[in-house]
């Protein structure tokens, strides 16, 4: 029964996210929008046991083309990326970066890297997917909002 | 885990058609780029599932990799010729473009 609120609850997710992307008349809140999407897609793979599926989809759609996209929005503006409320994006950023280092060291703690060890490449295959899938889900939380205050910040002020 | 397969083949379907939609009436290349980036994760999503209640998913996950890095590429180079069209024709939105290529 667990299981099946999961899939209900990663699906209600997905359709939240692609919905906030499709009708939102920002084409920078629809970026946002999209990589939140990326980054729920690729939590479904890891909690279904596809850490491997799940870290491809991360990296491809939210790190490379969304950084591509944002580049195109720049290029073309077509949006300023003004979304407001810098003073509280300037405290947002070092709380995102101390709970994402503390995060960080909550997940890397206790596990032996590859080093010295007889088979290394085997052993940090076994580190990388030994990562729990929940302190995945609460550091891309941390990143993605780091993400949004990091263009809050960089948006022009009028 | 029956249950599981079927919600995820039915969103990763009902995706891949509301992204197909969107980059159809979509006025803006921008948003239809974002669109079509939904109908590729609607495939990943639905080849993935469907090799859930199997034993041995070897073969859904190595189209679903495949997909990522087609959908990838295709995606660069959409927002490439984007960049393009701007340039030339000062505007992102479709009916505008043919009216101004006449």
């Amino acid at each position: 029964m667990e299981s099946e609120i999961i899939a209900l609850l990663l699906s209600g997710a997905l359709f939240a996210s692609v919905a906030a992307a499709l009708l939102s008349t920002k084409v920078s809140n629809s970026l946002i929008a999209l990589f939140y999407t990326s980054i729920v897609l690729g939590i479904a793979f890891t909690v279904y046991g596809d850490g491997l599926l799940g870290l491809l989809t991360m990296i491809t759609f939210a790190g490379a083309i969304s950084v591509l996209l944002l580049s195109v929005v720049l290029i073309t503006g077509e949006s300023k990326l003004d979304l407001g409320a810098r003073k509280l994006a300037l405290g947002a950023i070092p709380l995102a970066a101390a709970i994402g280092g503390i995060s960080l060291l909550a997940v890397f703690s206790g596990q032996e890297i590859g080093i010295g060890a007889s088979d290394s490449s085997f052993s940090v295959l076994q580190f990388l997917w030994s990562l729990r899938p929940w302190d995945l889900l609460i550091l891309m939380v941390v990143f993605a909002g780091a993400m949004v205050a990091i263009i809050s910040l960089l948006g022009k002020e009028e | 885990m029956v249950v599981d397969q079927t919600i995820l083949l039915a969103t990763g379907t009902a995706l891949l058609f509301i992204g197909v939609a969107a980059v159809a009436v979509s006025k803006n290349l921008l948003k239809s780029m974002m669109s079509f980036q939904v109908a590729v994760f609607g495939a990943n999503l639905a080849l993935f599932s469907s090799g859930l209640g199997f034993g041995s998913r070897l073969m859904s996950d190595a189209f679903v990799i495949l997909s990522v890095l087609v959908g990838a590429s295709v995606e660069a180079v959409g927002l490439a010729i984007i960049v393009v069209v701007y340039k030339k024709y000062g505007t992102l939105n479709p009916d505008e473009i043919r009216r101004l290529r006449r």
